[in-house]
């Protein structure tokens, strides 16, 4: 990359008369509403030609909340003072075993990268969560956004007409702002609840399709006639909100019932609703989409928890990596698929496992990913790293140069403060990409 | 122009309380402005962007189309100043100035009864801009109808989330509120990029603050103190070294702690009966509240200008609002220095700046862009700049337009007698559309509403939510009835009730041929209503 890190000239595409900005909106102050889903990702500086290419990349951010043990999962130690009672199987790759509880996902090790070696600081939900989700920067006195809303931001929403970040989850739907951070609300999520459509998303049974297309276009008529007379800025956001609103309803066929077959092979169960959901928003050109699988805090009863728990992900997660390579789409879609931290290789009274960041494991495949790339290793017990640990900051810059960004000479401006877009001392896994 | 501005310079400086002057704030306005520029500005608004706007801005929503038509048809030479005069003596003044400060203060973190009580008897009685900061951070408790006022402290030391007691940002508040000074970057050494904001300024104001506590022995808002005993130490990320500091407002003498001996720091010892808190012999909010609202307080005489402007204009003569430094410069210095000291001087009356603004050209120069005006930049007010409309105005607006104000029942005491078959259907009172609105259309709690910020939500509550749409049935004496008696000439009376104007004769062809086309002429006119109450040009303010 050619950039230069203290360039803070504004972006060459949006310097055009009629697009005269605020300070504020352009670098992205807290209330940025126009550049925001529209624009190229004002942010971003500076952003050139090189990285416009990405902008057709997608992410599929598989968040499984609470804590998944990477001892029943990604690096079982069976037979160990801490292995639990889980055999581990072999896989497509020779000599890399996973736990018996994902025999599906084993028949696809050979698509994925994983990495046992990963090693991070916080062991609360409260704090956990955010600081992965953000990439645990250093505290500058701004809340950074969560990996979702920084790939809007950076990559925009591109030529899908739908929100660049879709969050498909049990529970309450709606617009979630929360993740956005300094980037301000429109970088939040559009959630997806309990596989609902977000609300207001259909179009009431008394209006016909002629009725919204007449009371469209006498909308549209309207806002002509306005708009010839006045700055455009307004009227662009304005009509921006519409348009994308509209694609929204067109795509009202995303929450439509499922194909049965489709049922059987993600599973009857809310992950695998939610993955198909989420195949289908990829599919349908979301920039990024979180899959969010909750329950994961198995304090008492880990064994039969991931005995529970475990088949469900290997089920929906093997069926969205095969879906996804069948189509060609692992060329430019991104999966990752974490936690906020493991969990304790101690068994606890409860026969639980309890928090465990210091070592534990992540799970990715797709553009930019080396297939196969298994590295990273811990002891015998799994209770420590034993090659370079590897902190979330490692990760955030091995995904933003996965998706094309340069994530060690990007950052954001807000309110004129620089900000890097991954812990500056932190460096992208060169052996994670290809 | 530049001797008629020297002109009101020197009337100022001189003779800041003649009552002359008193009268004539506009003109100042206009030759500044003017001034500024050499490039050409626009004329004055029309009289139906004048009624819409005007209406917007003082009494929270738009004219109906009587008011609109009234407006237009009228030939008296003042009926500007007419209107605004009686607009702000209209009982919806203080709606929307309660609307609007609560917005600009609260930034939606809540709402509450004593607040809201606070702000309508702030503005009914048109209370000095001074006192009601003085009753924000010094609230006293014995005064029923302005105690309420203690909402904005107790809101902000509210735990949110899983974060703690959040001082730091009561303290950037009151920066930012009423010294146009966000600190926040300031907190843990002096601003890295505005070398006007140093770590003992936003210090000085946080010792003010943080030995305060909510109140929990009252049902009102109320907000107690610890005693205080020592000066606040703290370190900076970037500097050797112990520093420390007592209360102390910006560019004002530090307020020395004093002395009690163990046990006689109350005035009022803590009642463990009632529960009440000890009142301590020392409150630090007793000096905030005399020294910062005062006018040898430079920075508050200059916030508190720039947002009534703001509230008018769109926009900060200092903007963003609470960046007040020498590296953000005002767009005219001059002017605001000079709306500033004669805010002070005529008593911090918001009224009367609100009007002198509305009274002014500047004010009433059309938003539309006609020639040598395609790169008038909203800095230069040579074009008055559209302006977002907030959620209540909409709210307000779309009933208006609608004529469905005469169909909201008054549920205030009958809510608990709903029968079973209300409770499945849309909840009619105000209280419920007004909920319906914020969701679609306020930001989240603690965002600023001062940038045009539409969403992908307050456009599918338009297209698709039942509210709205629900406003279009056809009801006695509503515009969908008021134009289904109508054969021909749908589009003049649907134009005055929606956009406060008249059609031009291509938008009437339009809509009327759409109507009469129809073969279900009801629909068609629901679909046309529709149709304009979604147009930008009714979202936005210009």
């Amino acid at each position: 990359m050619t950039q230069s890190p203290n360039n803070s000239e504004r972006h060459p595409l949006c310097n055009t008369a009629e697009h005269v900005f605020t300070r504020r909106q352009l670098l992205g102050g807290s209330t940025t509403g126009l550049i925001g889903l529209g624009g190229l990702g004002g942010l971003v500086n500076p952003l050139f030609a090189k990285e416009m290419k990405s902008k057709e990349k997608q992410v599929l951010f598989i968040w499984i909340d609470g804590g998944m043990s990477q001892l029943e999962s990604w690096d079982p130690k069976p037979n160990t003072q801490f292995g639990g009672p889980f055999r581990s199987i072999p896989t497509t790759i020779p000599g890399i075993h996973v736990s018996e509880l994902m025999p599906k996902t084993s028949q696809i090790m050979h698509k994925l990268a994983v990495d046992r070696g990963v090693s991070t600081f916080d062991n609360s939900h409260s704090a956990g969560v955010p600081r992965i989700n953000r990439g645990d920067p250093k505290d500058r006195g701004v809340i950074y956004p969560y990996f979702g809303s920084a790939v809007a931001n950076l990559m925009g929403p591109g030529n899908s007409g739908l929100p660049p970040y879709v969050w498909v989850k049990p529970g309450s739907g709606g617009f979630k702002y929360q993740d956005a951070g300094f980037l301000g609300p429109k970088f939040g999520a559009l959630a997806i609840g309990e596989g609902e459509p977000p609300p207001n998303i259909l179009l009431p049974e008394t209006l016909s399709s002629t009725n919204n297309a007449d009371r469209n276009s006498l909308r549209e008529f309207a806002n002509q006639q306005y708009s010839q007379k006045r700055p455009p800025k307004f009227s662009e956001a304005q009509n921006f909100v519409y348009d994308t609103a509209q694609a929204l309803m067109q795509k009202r066929s995303l929450f439509d019932n499922p194909d049965p077959k489709d049922v059987a092979r993600y599973g009857d169960t809310p992950l695998g609703r939610d993955m198909l959901i989420g195949r289908k928003m990829i599919e349908a050109g979301v920039r990024f989409v979180k899959v969010n699988s909750y329950g994961w805090d198995t304090h008492g009863d880990n064994f039969n928890a991931h005995a529970s728990l475990m088949p469900r992900f290997d089920q929906a997660f093997t069926a969205v990596v095969e879906d996804l390579d069948e189509r060609g789409m692992l060329d430019h879609v991104l999966v990752i698929a974490m936690s906020e931290f493991g969990r304790t290789p101690r068994i606890n009274g409860h026969i639980g496992r309890d928090h465990w960041p210091e070592a534990w494991s992540i799970a990715m495949t797709g553009t930019g990913i080396k297939q196969g790339a298994i590295i990273g290793s811990t002891n015998d017990d799994g209770t420590w790293v034993t090659s370079e640990p590897h902190d979330i900051g490692h990760f955030f810059h091995t995904w933003f140069n996965a998706l094309g960004i340069d994530s060690e000479h990007t950052e954001y401006i807000n309110d004129g403060q620089p900000l890097p877009i991954a812990d500056e001392e932190c460096s992208p896994i060169r052996e994670l990409l290809s | 122009m530049k001797a008629s501005l020297s002109f009101f310079v020197l009337l100022l400086t001189c003779s800041l309380s003649e009552p002359l002057f008193a009268q004539q704030l506009h003109p100042v306005i206009d030759a500044q402005i003017e001034a500024a520029t050499n490039k050409p500005i626009a004329p004055p608004s029309t009289d139906s962007e004048f009624v819409r706007r005007i209406y917007l801005d003082l009494v929270g929503q738009i004219p109906t189309s009587q008011e609109a038509e009234q407006f237009i048809n009228d030939s008296s030479r003042a009926k500007r100043q007419t209107l605004i005069d009686k607009l702000l003596q209209d009982d919806r003044y203080s709606r929307r100035m309660s609307e609007a400060f609560n917005v600009m203060l609260m930034e939606r973190r809540g709402e509450d009864p004593d607040w809201q009580a606070f702000l309508s008897h702030s503005f009914q009685g048109n209370i000095a801009w001074d006192q009601m900061v003085s009753s924000m951070v010094f609230p006293d408790e014995q005064n029923e109808q302005t105690r309420g006022s203690a909402y904005f402290l107790t809101k902000r030391l509210e735990k949110y989330g899983q974060n703690p007691t959040d001082f730091p940002g009561l303290a950037r508040d009151i920066g930012r509120m009423f010294l146009g000074m966000d600190l926040a970057c300031a907190q843990c050494h002096d601003h890295l990029f505005i070398d006007d904001y140093k770590q003992a300024d936003f210090q000085g104001l946080f010792a003010f603050i943080n030995n305060s506590f909510i109140r929990r022995d009252t049902d009102y808002p109320a907000i107690g103190m610890k005693p205080v005993k020592t000066k606040l130490a703290f370190n900076s990320v970037f500097e050797e070294g112990e520093f420390s500091t007592g209360p102390k407002l910006p560019g004002l003498d530090e307020i020395p702690i004093p002395e009690f001996v163990t046990g006689e720091e109350f005035a009022t010892p803590p009642n463990k009966e009632t529960k009440a808190p000890g009142v301590p012999k020392f409150n630090p909010l007793k000096f905030l509240a005399e020294q910062l609202p005062t006018q040898a307080n430079d920075s508050f005489n200059l916030n508190a200008a720039n947002r009534i402007w703001f509230l008018m204009m769109g926009r900060g003569i200092v903007h963003p609002l609470d960046l007040h430094h020498s590296d953000n410069p005002a767009s005219h210095p001059e002017l605001l220095q000079l709306m500033a000291e004669a805010f002070a001087a005529h008593d911090y009356d918001i009224k009367w700046l609100v009007r002198e603004i509305a009274l002014s050209a500047t004010y009433q120069r059309t938003s539309m862009v006609t020639t040598g005006l395609d790169d008038a930049k909203p800095r230069e007010y040579r074009l008055f700049h559209e302006k977002p409309m907030s959620a209540e105005q909409l709210m307000w607006s779309m009933i208006t337009a609608t004529g469905h104000l005469q169909h909201i029942p008054d549920t205030t005491n009958t809510s608990t007698s709903q029968t079973d078959e209300e409770q499945d259907q849309l909840p009619l009172g105000l209280e419920h559309i007004r909920a319906d609105f914020l969701a679609a259309f306020a930001n989240p709690p603690r965002e600023p509403e001062t940038e045009f910020a539409p969403s992908v939500r307050g456009a599918l509550f338009v297209l698709n939510g039942p509210r709205v749409l629900d406003w279009l049935e056809s009801r006695p004496d509503n515009l969908t009835a008021k134009l289904e008696t109508l054969e021909t000439g749908f589009a003049t009376p649907l134009y005055l009730a929606v956009l406060s104007r008249k059609p031009t004769q291509e938008e009437a062809d339009k809509f009327n041929q759409y109507i009469e086309s129809q073969s279900d002429k009801s629909t068609a006119i629901k679909q046309a209503i529709w149709a304009l109450l979604a147009s930008n040009e009714f979202a936005i303010n210009h």
